[in-house]
């Protein structure tokens, strides 16, 4: 079985890596073998490793996983309002371990730390707001907690209730005209997980203990609200949920990557992942999965699937030049697909918290299945393109 | 001819002419100027030094939240969530630490422990040698150099004269705990850097409770209201929600309490630096006076030439003028040169007393100019006034006759009475008054008005002064002294200015001595009767250490179990907002203190019995300054904010304290614990078995603590030298000043000899003609100065004796809340005698030596 490395989780490292300046918050692989499987819990003075053979089990496993150094909760998807006006969201949760056991028994004692990133398309009004929240728990103004789900920061939260996800944020966005954006939507679990790799285990590298345990939610049925600049919009759509820990699962040498989370009109879903190194070959741990309609995961090989960036858009702020449009082909599902941002101007700058700026939206997907036209939508990230920036952040 | 060049001519050139007596005009002046703009400035220090330390450190803070003295317990933060929807709230933990300095005393640092992920809109920390692209690193990368224990950020300003680098190491002191901070990076001078000139620790808020030993608090909570919001409608929708015990303000109201804080004892200072330029007037009185003397008939000249009345009395208002000018100006520059001793005089007093800042007099500014200015040249006009009217009377006859030839017999009036008469009656009223916002304003009003009303009665005084000594000490005098005392009564009127002013700044001298020289004694029977433990344990840290600095938690028990030690008392004090000023909560074992007896107490008469009473109930012994200031008296009611949140307390008895001026409340240690979270000891009082020698005690107790806490251990008998040491350098200012008003009277003095000498010139020439030798004549003039001196004194001893109770009974008691017990300060008052009588004595000398060589130019 190939490994179906999660190309999320490098987005999500590679944001960790520049929330320590690359310093240890990310242990880079060679060091992983050394730290070893330890004992779960807060008392634990090294951060366990992933390993194989630990079954994912839901709900129970939608909750922190403190043992582990990294976790988040990844959510992205694409909303229609009551009127036509399309919109898409992006809220995720990043729990970034800084000192298993810290010797200060003061409760600001850093432990872990909680960065959020929210952002919503408003397709309409050809907007793209954002904005960013890093804290320590503290005294619990920002947490995740173990027995059931919830992951907060400050007012910011993902909980669980039942089968059903529910997301709250309310922000101001960042950038040059603030404005006030909030959403409210609850997400239906309507599908089993798709669980990557092994059963969920997703290896990354020579080493075993360089993988993480994984799963996504690639369907889940949304409804809520958006509000903009004190307007409220009711939504329905589609979102996809990713939540993944583990320890330790950087790869050197990538300077950025290209991720793709699709899901198409005859309810399959792809997620496809690019790396791009800095001595331009193609990196062989590119690759994905793609879930049937029936939920069931497959993973495909970097060599089964074409990327083709189209057009680039420049960033005026960061001058990053991102390939808003796509040509994904796969020969042996025998899809043939163009991927186009539905608003060039997708890019978040995360100044207060990482300073790293990347490129995640939502896309529209056109196409052909087995010859016949499909259509369907998405979310595009792309991380990597400003410049010096990234490759300092990664090393 | 323009005015201009006959006022060059008849006055600028005579100032040229005769340098010694205008540079003793323009030197009182200066240094009447000097000191009160000196004084300005060392009070402005003293607050400006801590308004700069808070604006420093409160950077963009709109308001910031506070609880008890102790600081908030963090739990409670959850509960504050919603202060978010104001604006960026970051909780900050703040202390104090100490370096010991390679050969010197150590140093104050002020720890700031913060949350950087929170803290970046409210202050900034820029690093040295930041290799990133941002003039600042991102919040989670300066996280990064501050998450390990012990890790520091300094202000590169204290570091790099230090040798510390990123890498190093720093040893410090908090309470009587060593710990060793990793210096992770430097700050520029800039933002909270800058407080106490760079003595400055930057820390996680984490890392700041551990170091500080305060888990579970934070000091407060900062929170910046977006800019364009409305900071007061914020703060009363805060207030109006906050939960009991908290307290919503701006940190500029902090500034404020300081500044009430220190409100009376800068106005002390600054009615005390205004007797020199009093003083310093009297000496324009005598400028001008010898000015117009010395040209009697030239002005006779002028006038009978066609100068009109107003021509000459501009003449020497313009004589006036010019001095006060050149005074100013000089004394501006002479001031803000002596505010660096002023400071360095009151730093002591100002942080022993009240706070820690970091002492360096600010510039001056423009109101500084304007003080000088105007308060030395209108006064000295005012001052001049009545000679140069003199001069504008003199008619132009005189032109023909000579200066002494005019008739000036005295012209002391009886009817006049009344003006003396009304001051003194509303010097006493005056006296009667309460204070005004906590100021003793009608002190000093009584005290100005005593000053002036016997100032007014000093001609009646001189006359039967000198009366009096002819007809008592007739057979005594040779026939020089004779001269002397019937030239004196001659000039009585001329003589009256010199003596007010000599006498005023005596018994200005004379008030401050005794009161001082009281206080001293009040405070010496004080200590006698409430130092009985035989040894005092302080953290190392310092001699008044601050709230937060606390000795740890195994000393009570190591010093209590010490052979010979009978019993201990774990003494705790803390700073709690009172009304709008903050007052000392202390806390101690009160059957120990009753056991041995270590409280003075003002009331009630059975106030051991009350102590006794209070222990375990919500009842306090507050100290004298607290129950003045605070007007309450035996039985009232107090609320104090606590932990539980405001809570009344029943004041059972009132005890004297002279360690503070900021008022005391003393609970038992079980109500404090009771009300308050903290189980801290600030100190400890050791009692010993009888026959235990206290330096051996002392020894074997710092052998036992050893390499694990560094403490100040005070032996009964070191600490009474040290509370009187403080005491002593608390009052350096006063003498300093006080020193500087005399030097100024007694120039004054001389020139009024000079003026009499000049005035008698015609005499004195006769005088030698009939044979009297130079030696003679000289011994008459220093006779003379010796007589004003004696009379002078004589006077300042009375008045000052007033005054002194006027500042002990009123001033201080509304200043301070202090009791201060009368002394007669014998000693004083013979030294003082014969040292003004020697001062006066030299004084007179320059104008012997005038009048004996003025009669020598006549013989030629």
């Amino acid at each position: 079985m190939r490994r179906p490395l999660r190309a999320h989780f490098r987005s999500a490292c590679g944001l960790a890596a520049a929330l320590a300046v690359g310093s240890r918050l990310c242990v880079v692989p060679g060091q992983a073998s050394q730290s070893g499987t330890t004992t779960a819990g807060t008392g634990a003075s090294t951060w366990r490793q992933a390993a194989p053979g630990r079954p994912i089990v839901l709900p129970a496993d939608h909750a922190s996983h403190p043992e582990y150094k990294l976790e988040w909760w990844y959510y992205t998807g694409n909303l229609d309002g009551a009127d036509g006006a399309r919109y898409g969201f992006q809220m995720t949760f990043f729990r970034v371990g800084v000192d298993p056991a810290p010797k200060n028994r003061s409760r600001w004692a850093v432990r872990d730390l909680i960065m959020t990133h929210v952002a919503i398309t408003d397709v309409r009004g050809r907007r793209y707001l954002y904005a960013e929240r890093l804290n320590r728990p503290g005294l619990g103004w920002a947490g995740a907690d173990t027995e059931r789900y919830r992951v907060w920061n400050e007012e910011w939260e993902a909980s669980l209730q039942g089968a059903t996800h529910h997301l709250k944020a309310a922000a101001v966005s960042v950038g040059d005209r603030p404005l006030s954006f909030s959403l409210d939507l609850t997400l239906a679990e309507t599908q089993p997980p798709a669980l990557h790799g092994d059963a969920g285990y997703s290896r990354k590298g020579s080493d075993p203990g360089n993988a993480s345990h994984y799963y996504s939610l690639t369907r889940m049925p949304t409804r809520g609200s958006l509000t903009i600049d004190g307007r409220t919009f009711a939504v329905t759509g589609l979102s996809w949920m990713d939540h993944e820990f583990g320890t330790s699962f950087l790869e050197t040498g990538q300077i950025g990557w290209d991720w793709f989370a699709i899901q198409l009109a005859d309810g399959r879903s792809l997620m496809l992942y690019r790396f791009r190194r800095s001595d331009g070959t193609k990196d062989p741990r590119s690759s994905g999965t793609v879930i049937d309609a029936a939920g069931r995961a497959t993973p495909v090989g970097f060599e089964a699937v074409t990327l083709t960036p189209g057009r680039a858009w420049i960033s005026t702020a960061s001058t990053a030049p991102y390939p808003v449009a796509w040509r994904v082909s796969l020969p042996r599902e025998r899809l043939d697909l163009t991927v186009d941002a539905v608003l060039d101007n997708q890019e978040l700058r995360t100044a207060e918290s990482t300073g790293v700026a990347y490129w995640e939206g939502t896309v529209d997907v056109r196409g052909t299945a087995d010859g016949r036209p499909i259509t369907g939508r998405g979310y595009l990230e792309m991380t990597g393109y400003s410049g010096q920036a990234m490759a300092n952040y990664l090393r | 001819m323009p005015a201009f060049r006959l006022f060059s001519w008849f006055i600028l050139r005579s100032l040229r002419q005769d340098p010694l007596r205008s540079m003793t005009t323009g030197v009182g002046i200066a240094l009447g100027v000097a000191v009160i703009v000196a004084i300005q400035l060392t009070n402005a220090s003293s607050v400006a030094g801590f308004r700069t330390a808070l604006d420093t450190i409160s950077g963009r803070t709109s308001l910031e939240i506070v609880a008890t003295g102790l600081g908030i317990d963090e739990r409670r933060l959850v509960e504050l969530m919603w202060l978010r929807d104001f604006g960026a709230v970051s909780p900050v933990v703040e202390g104090e630490m100490a370096v010991r300095e390679a050969n010197g005393p150590r140093k104050r640092l002020r720890v700031l422990g913060i949350d950087i992920l929170r803290d970046r809109p409210f202050r900034e920390y820029q690093l040295l040698d930041w290799s990133g692209a941002s003039p600042e690193p991102r919040p989670q990368e300066f996280l990064d150099l501050l998450v390990d224990p012990g890790s520091a950020i300094l202000a590169a300003k204290f570091a790099s004269p230090r040798g510390l680098a990123v890498g190093s190491t720093l040893e410090v002191l908090v309470g009587d705990r060593r710990a060793a901070l990793k210096v992770r990076g430097l700050l520029r001078d800039e933002g909270p850097a800058r407080v106490l000139d760079g003595r400055f620790v930057l820390m996680d808020i984490a890392g700041a409770q551990q170091l500080l030993d305060r888990y579970g608090r934070v000091d407060r909570i900062d929170l910046r209201i977006p800019q364009g919001g409305d900071v007061s409608s914020a703060q009363a929708r805060i207030a109006a929600r906050l939960p009991s015990g908290l307290t919503v303000r701006r940190p500029a109201q902090r500034g404020e309490q300081v500044e009430q804080m220190l409100a009376a004892f800068h106005l002390n200072l600054t009615a005390l630096s205004y007797v020199a330029l009093l003083v310093g007037l009297f000496l324009v009185y005598n400028t001008v006076s010898v000015s117009v003397l010395s040209r009697w008939s030239e002005i006779g000249t002028l006038r009978a030439i066609g100068v009109s009345k107003a021509g000459v009395r501009g003449l020497f208002l313009g004589e006036a003028a010019v001095l006060s000018l050149v005074g100013a100006t000089v004394g501006l520059f002479l001031g803000r040169l002596l505010a660096d001793a002023t400071v360095a005089l009151t730093a002591t007093a100002v942080s022993a007393i009240y706070i820690a800042t970091a002492a360096a007099p600010p510039a001056l500014q423009t109101w500084h100019v304007a003080l000088a200015f105007g308060s030395a040249v209108p006064l000295a006009l005012l001052a001049a006034l009545v000679p140069a009217q003199e001069a504008a009377t003199i008619p132009p006859a005189v032109a023909l006759r000579g200066a002494d030839q005019v008739d000036r017999h005295t012209r002391v009036s009886r009817r006049h009475l009344w003006v003396p008469g009304v001051l003194l009656g509303a010097a006493i009223w005056f006296a009667t008054r309460g204070p005004v916002n906590g100021l003793p304003l009608f002190g000093y009003a009584s005290a100005l008005a005593t000053v002036f009303g016997v100032s007014f009665l000093v001609p009646l005084i001189l006359l039967a002064a000198v009366r009096g000594l002819v007809s008592t000490a007739r057979r005594w005098l040779k026939v020089e002294d004779w001269l002397a005392v019937t030239n004196l009564s001659a000039a009585v009127p001329r003589l009256s200015i010199s003596v007010a002013a000599l006498a005023v700044s005596l018994s200005m001298m004379v008030a401050i001595a005794v009161m001082v020289g009281s206080f001293r004694e009040t405070v010496a029977y004080w200590i006698g009767q409430t130092l009985q433990a035989d040894l005092f344990v302080s953290p190392g840290t310092g001699r008044s250490p601050a709230a937060g600095e606390i000795l740890s938690t195994e000393l009570p028990a190591l010093i209590a179990g010490s052979p010979g030690v009978t019993a201990v008392d774990r003494y705790r004090a803390i700073d709690v907002p009172y009304r709008d000023t903050v007052i000392r909560v202390g806390s101690g074992d009160f059957s120990v203190v009753l056991g041995h007896g270590s409280l003075l107490f003002k009331a009630p008469a059975d106030a051991r019995e009350r102590m006794r009473a209070a222990i375990g109930e919500n009842a306090v012994v507050v100290s004298e300054a607290f129950s003045l200031k605070q007007q309450h008296g035996i039985g009232d009611v107090i609320e104090l904010p606590t932990d539980r949140g405001r809570e009344p307390f029943t004041i059972a008895a009132i005890y004297y304290d002279y360690s503070s001026d900021r008022g005391v409340v003393m609970l038992d240690r079980t109500v404090f614990e009771r009300h308050f979270d903290d189980r801290s000891t600030s100190g400890i009082t050791v009692y010993l078995q009888d026959g235990i020698d206290p330096e051996e005690a002392r020894a074997r107790l710092l052998r036992e603590i050893g390499d694990r806490h560094e403490v100040f251990i005070n032996t009964n008998r070191s600490l009474r030298i040290e509370v009187l040491r403080i005491f002593d350098s608390t009052f350096a200012i006063t003498y300093a000043l006080e020193l500087i008003a005399i030097i100024v009277a007694i120039s004054g003095v001389s020139g009024t000899l000079l003026t009499l000498v000049l005035e008698r010139e015609r005499e004195l020439m006769i005088l030698r003609l009939v044979g009297t030798e130079r030696r003679q004549i000289r011994r008459m003039v220093v006779g003379e100065a010796i007589i004003i001196g004696a009379i002078s004194h004589g006077l300042g001893l009375i008045v000052g004796l007033a005054l002194s109770l006027l500042l002990i009974f009123v001033v201080n008691v509304q200043s301070f809340g202090w009791t201060i017990q009368f002394h007669w300060p014998i000693a004083f008052i013979i030294q003082s005698t014969l040292l003004i009588l020697i001062a006066t004595a030299l004084a007179g000398l320059y104008p012997a030596y005038r009048a004996s060589r003025l009669t020598m130019v006549h013989e030629e």
